[in-house]
């Protein structure tokens, strides 16, 4: 579990991100903003990565559903109030991720990260082309349920700490243990009697309606979406969050995808070619941080 | 004739050319404990994966309770309570030896999200049976293999269940730990109804209430200790002279 020097971190990091808009500084709030949603985005996936070892390619799919749900309400049915539009959009993203999950989850190891692949470009394809949905231009979200920055920030905040919070709870309880049981040893956890893959679809599904969260708060941080959202470098860039973070430590994925942000933010001032930045830097970790960034949190082993 | 718990009809399991299991037609009795012995390769482990489900027969059935589960999937086939050991240790490496028995307990709760106290109690009995009760919070990785080979019967004496079927118990033990195998084993015949799968002749003919001998997929023989002791099929096949 996090250690408590990594708790203290966390809680001063946070109380932190919440007085930046007292700053009143745009940027920074919409950098921030930006970095936090890709954290909620990192830590769903932790959820199947790290804790159910489900090494998926179609999480970017749930984002961009749940990003496209949002613009299409708003744009259709001028619906923007969050209580309505929110669940909706959850709600979206939770039913794509049952339909993807179930069919992926009857292949196993690399058969079902192609089997994800395959269904996050198809549906990318599929955007580009469809007219209604604005095709390759993507769409405007007319009416933002959200349209006051601060506020914009602060439901953010909320969502991060509250789904950071959710996942604690949720690893700790039964249903999280044998999750893990099934991480290590699924064969085993059958013959123990789990329907292992009801629980995997379950917690494909809990992913994938937070990551829908994600992009809804993206789709209203922007105002906008496009095809780009479902194409294979989001499931890829997002995979990178968690393993740059630490995989399997929650935290860990949340502070990668603040790295990531601030790496790519003053990388792209440097030079065009800041991915290559990226790229040394998420094999550097990889090679002398085998616990990721969150590793770095941990007490040194004696 | 006690109640047959579990039986098997002319199971079969072809593997392209080989017929590893070919045409087993055995009945388990309710209480008893019967070994199933042979020579390596003779098919005694397809066998177990047949009535666990972990392997789909080629043909014949399986009835348990007179409800047939021939094509039932291994974690059905264990809710309804036959509880399954592996030749080598198959435990969670990484968990300590009291997450592993509570997860094992906890595949008979209903709950989900709140941990449940019959859960913990259950596990914490079988823990204590299979005599870990100290060993709780060690990894199982960082368990003796035989240790390790305690805490799988203690994993599924926690799923509570009413036929135990075990791959070599003793597999790979010295004397000592075997010992505190066959002890521990001797304590569960007493309640449970057992499938055992040995090597050890002395722990099988102290234990087993019937024997099958198993050569070539087929059953060469079943019948009671003294019965397989003497008989002259199993000596040439299998036993040889030196039978106790
Ligand atoms: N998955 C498999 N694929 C092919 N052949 C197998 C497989 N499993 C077992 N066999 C073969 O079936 C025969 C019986 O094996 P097994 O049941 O493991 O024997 P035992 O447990 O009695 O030593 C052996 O010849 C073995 O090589
Ligand atoms: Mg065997």
């Amino acid at each position: 579990m996090i250690s408590s020097r990594a708790r203290l971190f966390l809680a001063l990091g946070a109380l932190a991100l919440a007085a930046v808009p007292a700053s009143g500084d745009r940027f920074w709030m919409q950098f921030l903003g930006k970095a936090m949603i890709g954290g909620i985005f990192a830590m769903s996936l932790d959820l199947l990565v790290g804790f159910a070892g489900l090494v998926s390619l179609a999480h970017a799919a749930f984002f961009g559903l749940g990003a496209y749900l949002l613009a299409g309400l708003s744009n259709r049915y001028q619906l923007a109030q969050m209580a309505l539009t929110l669940p909706i959009c959850m709600a979206g993203a939770a039913a794509g991720a049952l339909i993807i999950g179930w069919l992926s989850l009857r292949a196993a190891g690399v058969y079902f990260i192609m089997v994800t692949l395959a269904f996050t470009q198809m549906l990318y394809y599929f955007l580009n082309d469809a007219p209604w949905f604005g095709g390759s231009d993507g769409l405007y979200v007319a009416l933002r349920p959200l349209s006051n920055p601060i506020a914009a920030y602060y439901a953010i905040w909320i969502a991060l700490v509250a789904v950071f919070a959710f996942l604690l709870l949720l690893l700790r309880s039964p249903f999280g243990r044998v999750l893990i049981g099934i991480r290590g040893n699924e064969q085993r956890m059958r013959s123990l009697g789990f329907p292992t893959r009801q629980y995997l679809l379950a917690a494909f599904v809990l992913a994938g309606s937070l990551a829908g969260l994600a992009g809804y708060l993206d789709a209203n941080l922007y105002g906008f979406v496009n095809p780009a959202l479902f194409g294979w470098r989001e499931s890829g860039l997002v995979l990178m969050t968690v393993l740059l973070g630490g995989k399997g430590t929650l935290h860990g994925p949340a502070l990668g995808a603040l790295l990531l942000a601030l790496l790519q933010q003053q990388g792209e001032r440097l030079t065009e070619h800041w991915t290559a930045i990226i790229g040394a830097v998420v094999i550097a970790v990889v090679l002398f941080l085998p616990r990721g960034v969150a590793g770095l949190l941990e007490a040194r082993r004696a | 004739m006690p109640e047959a718990l579990l039986e098997t009809r002319d199971l079969s399991r072809r593997f392209g050319a080989l017929a590893a299991v070919d045409g087993v037609s055995l009945s388990f009795a309710e209480g008893r404990v019967h070994a199933v012995i042979g020579p390596n390769g003779a098919g005694k482990s397809t066998f177990l994966n047949l009535l666990s489900g972990e392997l789909r027969a080629t043909s014949g059935r399986v009835f348990f309770r007179g409800q047939e589960l021939t094509r039932a999937t291994p974690d059905r086939i264990s809710r309804l309570g036959i509880a399954r050991s592996y030749q080598s240790a198959n435990v969670f490496a990484e968990l300590s030896c009291g997450e592993c028995v509570w997860l094992a307990s906890h595949s008979r709760a209903r709950t989900l999200v709140f941990p449940s106290a019959r859960v913990a109690e259950r596990a914490r009995r079988a823990l204590a049976t299979c005599g870990l009760a100290e060993r709780a919070g060690v990894r199982a990785r960082q368990l003796s293999y035989g240790e390790q080979r305690q805490l799988e019967i203690g994993m599924i004496l926690a799923t509570d269940p009413q036929i135990f079927l075990l791959d070599e118990p003793l597999a790979g033990l010295g004397h000592d730990e075997a010992q505190r195998i066959v002890a521990l084993l001797q304590e569960l015949a007493r309640r449970h109804t057992i499938v055992l799968v040995e090597h050890d002749m002395d722990a099988v003919f102290s234990i087993a209430d019937t024997i099958t001998v198993l050569v070539d997929g087929r059953v060469l023989e079943s019948g009671a200790p003294d019965f397989i002791r003497q008989s002259e099929r199993v000596r040439e096949a299998y036993l040889g002279s030196d039978a106790p």
